[in-house]
């Protein structure tokens, strides 16, 4: 969008009316797209402001058609939000369609300003306020169509719903929606939002990382909506009832669709695919489905009947599941298509260990094991004789999944080595306190060069103090070796987790890859082979389980477009619109500051001594009154355009 | 213990006390409609508005569910805080103008009939239903559904749910503005909702016969209190 001719945005007035274009301030504190879809895009209405790029947009209209969108998401909980917004509404209507009354003007000021300053939550307080921008600098616009009676000319509108947590979270979930639901207890609906865009509504309850809190506005104000617990709280009920979801089929193509890998990116995949018609088979090399879910995240963070419930769930949609099939050496790539695949989901995910770059390796030393693999053992139930001391290098998830099963398993003194220092951790911050808290150590700030062993069994790993240098691509600042430093840490197994690499060998060069490796992706997860799509930890490198589900949700519609109309039109608005959408600045009324409700966990000295599961569920009161500090930030974004790039 | 000041006067109040349970120990007055001191607060009705400032903040915000903080100013009786009380009424007004209990709060706070319309609805959204049921009944038989992203209700409303309702009346008690409300005639008892309308069957006392309570009701008390059904067979006037 250039040549806006006015800008509010956050609150920063640039008003270039009635100036020569080569006199225009720039708006530097927004980036809208310049077209979208073919059309120009003329100006921009959201929580934040108000942009216009054309006067040809008349405002009032903009704001009546934004105002529309807005009442349908204001939730009633409050009198002036709700009913405030509908008389807004109907004002709004009637001034532009001609019958606006001289008083009319004032009724909108003055509602816009109490909602704005007297709502319980955000969404009406911050929707409010472009109208109010409108009101104060484009007043003429109102005072003409009063006036003269006269309809405003109607322009075509664009509308996109979001929030921070939405926008924040890969698969874009109704977040507050479905929170609203749990509120008042109605399980049955929260489950059938979530499963909209996420089918694993009992694990991701348990081990998403949860992007979405992260970007939650409590954030500023108290502390986070637990919305990962809150999830949890529907599926467990749901389990606990033994109720069988029956989601509604949407379509109905007959065509046969693919999936390589029963992990989350490939599930998700198919349970969406599955709901559109398609019939799909999942081809997996391991004897059960979960991927990465099953064989890498230990049972007391999530249990495995709660993945196996929910793999059934997909699977109840018709899918077919065929393990101990590896794709490359049992059937080849190339050959789906003979056997009538119209569309191939590659979600392999990342299971080769990364070189730890340590001399002396050996994988036939006894002691010596690739975290991934021990921890796929121990899941699977393979009996792990406990050592004394055990050394785990890396500081990611995998490293403390790894030292908390060790403790468990029976290990005495159980040692994270990692090489940066606590803020550099990739692990999750309650992740690593929980493992602390169970006896783990953590050396920070150094790393091992070195495996020592006598007869080929591991005695000791050579280590070397670090230091923190210059921060490095991914913005952490890069470890250094200190000279001199050598330290002999003495042990009897050492574990590397320092992360996986893609196998993506049976591709064959069928499809490209990236320089490290991974498969090659547009955003819409196709590959360069059009019928071939990939998304998961193999396109990405080891990433998370929502991140995973996303690509897979992505993948499927893409599927669907492209084998409906030979070809896939991205979601423009969708991408474009994300940085906006991220911002979770707020200026809304002042909210009381209230206390975030974590579920109850069974104390450190029990936990360690079996696989039971660590957390609880929230209790159905928590939950309520959890859900009840949701300030549900919908935000209402409108972008009207113009025929014409 | 904290200090504050409400319009000017100290008030040295336990921590958690909310603002309006801090005034009015304080004698000081601010109106109420969805506010009942056996239940959580919700700030629904945004008739208790009153402005705070704190940290160089200022605001308005519902004073029951505002807890009290060291140092922190209220008023409770700004422009600015009955231009928004003023507004909160005439949108309850508009919605319901025959309520007795709106117009009568109107009347106290000199709130005139609204310059606008809007839809006319019995049901105000307040919870207190949804409360009584959740919190005293402990049956979480109403719900409240906004309408929302996918959602096909384009209205906020309450629903209650026949099934876990227990008949037992608490939520007619409880509304403002008569929107639900029950009836009982021969062997059953009929409570209308802004959601429909619901029958169920009274019992009759086993010594003089009359309809005494509803049968789920007495169901629910004896699951409740562990003492068989039985313990309820006759009415209160026929227990010695």
């Amino acid at each position: 969008m250039d040549r806006v001719t006015f800008s509010s945005w956050a609150g920063n007035v640039v008003d270039n009316r009635g100036l020569d274009f080569g006199k225009f301030s720039a708006v530097d504190n927004l980036e809208l797209p310049l077209g979208y879809d073919g059309y120009r895009v003329a100006a921009f209405m959201s929580w934040n402001g108000l942009v216009m790029a054309d006067d040809g947009v008349n405002v009032v209209d903009m704001a009546r058609s934004y105002l529309t969108e807005v009442k349908k998401l204001a939730c009633g909980r409050c009198t002036i939000g709700y009913s405030g917004i509908r008389v807004m509404s109907d004002t709004l209507n009637r001034i532009s369609g001609g019958q606006g009354k001289p008083e009319d003007t004032d009724l909108l000021g003055s509602l816009a300003a109490a909602i704005s300053d007297s709502s319980k939550c955000d969404f009406c307080a911050l929707a409010v306020k472009p109208v109010l921008d409108s009101l104060k600098y484009y007043q003429d616009v109102y005072t003409g169509l009063v006036t003269r009676k006269k309809a405003a000319p109607k322009s075509v509108y664009i509308i996109k719903i979001t929030a921070p947590c939405m926008e924040a979270c890969p698969a874009h979930q109704d977040i507050p929606g479905y929170i609203e639901l749990i509120e008042n207890r109605r399980y049955t609906e929260a489950l059938e939002v979530i499963r909209q865009t996420n089918c694993f509504p009992g694990t991701t309850g348990r081990a998403c990382v949860a992007f979405c809190e992260d970007n939650c506005v409590r954030n500023d104000i108290d502390s986070p909506l637990a919305i990962r617990a809150l999830k949890r709280v529907p599926a467990d009920h749901e389990a606990a009832s033994g109720l069988t979801p029956v989601p509604g089929r949407a379509g109905e193509s007959r065509q046969k669709v693919a999936v390589i890998g029963a992990g989350p990116a490939g599930l998700a995949a198919s349970y969406s695919l599955a709901l559109k018609g398609y019939q799909v088979t999942v081809f997996d090399e391991q004897p059960a489905a979960g991927g990465m879910l099953s064989t890498g995240i230990p049972q007391y963070r999530l249990p495995g009947d709660v993945l196996t419930r929910e793999t059934n769930i997909v699977e109840r949609l018709g899918i077919e599941i065929r393990p101990n099939i590896k794709i490359g050496s049992d059937i080849k790539l190339e050959q789906l298509s003979q056997q009538g695949f119209k569309a191939v989901f590659i979600a392999t995910g990342a299971h080769l260990s990364r070189d730890a770059g340590i001399d002396n390796w050996n994988e036939r030393y006894e002691g010596l094991v690739q975290g991934i693999k021990f921890l796929r053992e121990a899941n699977r139930g393979k009996k792990i004789e406990p050592r004394d001391r055990v050394l785990i290098v890396g500081g990611g998830n995998t490293a403390i999944d790894c030292a908390r099963t060790c403790l468990r398993l029976g290990f005495k003194e159980v040692t994270i080595v990692y090489r940066r220092s606590r803020t550099e951790m990739p692990a999750r911050d309650e992740e690593v306190e929980a493992a602390e808290k169970e006896g783990v150590n953590i050396h920070f700030l150094a790393v091992p060069t070195r495996i020592i062993t006598e007869n080929s069994r591991v005695t000791a790993a050579e280590c070397i103090k670090m230091e923190l240098g210059e921060p490095d691509a991914s913005g952490r600042r890069r470890p250094v070796p200190v000279k001199g430093s050598e330290f002999i840490l003495e042990t009897d197994m050492v574990l590397p987790a320092i992360g996986e690499l893609p196998d993506v060998s049976f591709t064959k060069n069928r499809v490209e890859l990236t320089d490290w490796g991974g498969i090659k992706v547009a955003p819409s997860q196709q590959t360069s082979q059009p019928t071939v799509f990939a998304g998961g930890d193999c396109v990405t490198g080891p990433a998370t389980i929502i991140e995973a589900v996303a690509a897979g949700n992505r993948a499927a519609a893409s599927i669907d477009q492209y084998l409906k109309q030979g070809s896939i039109t991205p979601d423009q608005m969708a991408s474009l619109l994300h940085q906006v959408a991220l911002d979770r600045q707020r200026d809304g009324g002042i909210v009381a500051k209230s206390q975030r409700q974590s579920p109850e966990e069974l104390p450190p000295a029990e936990r360690v001594l079996n696989f039971n599961e660590v957390e609880k569920c929230l209790t159905a009161e928590a939950a309520t009154e959890e859900a009840g500090r949701c300030l549900r930030c919908y935000r209402v974004m409108l972008l009207a355009v113009n025929e014409g790039e | 213990m904290i200090k504050l000041t409400i319009d000017s006067r100290t008030i040295e109040i336990e921590e958690g006390t909310t603002l309006l349970e801090a005034a009015k120990r304080a004698g000081i007055y601010i109106p109420t409609l969805c506010y009942h001191e056996a239940l959580t607060p919700i700030g629904s009705c945004r008739v208790c508005i009153v402005e705070v400032a704190s940290n160089g903040k200022s605001g308005l915000t519902a004073a029951c569910t505002y807890p009290v903080e060291p140092g922190l100013k209220v008023i409770t009786n700004s422009e600015k805080v009955s231009e928004a009380r003023r507004l909160a009424l005439e949108l309850l007004l508009a919605q319901h103008p025959h309520s007795v209990r709106i117009q009568r709060l109107a009347q106290k706070l000199g709130v005139n009939p609204p310059p606008f319309t809007l839809e006319e609805k019995e049901c105000i959204l307040c919870q207190l239903c949804t409360r009584t049921c959740r919190e005293i009944v402990g049956a979480s038989a109403i719900s409240f559904i906004s309408p929302g992203l996918g959602r096909e209700n384009n209205e906020a409303q309450i629903e209650v749910s026949q099934i876990k309702c227990i008949a037992c009346g608490s939520c007619c008690y409880a509304c403002p503005t008569q929107a639900i409300s029950m009836e009982d005639s021969g062997d059953t008892r009929t409570i209308c909702t802004p959601s429909g309308q619901m029958e169920f069957k009274l019992k009759r006392c086993n010594n003089c016969g009359r309809y005494w309570a509803p049968q789920k009701q007495l169901e629910y008390m004896a699951e409740k209190s562990g003492l068989e059904l039985a313990a309820f067979d006759l009415c209160t006037d026929c227990r010695d």
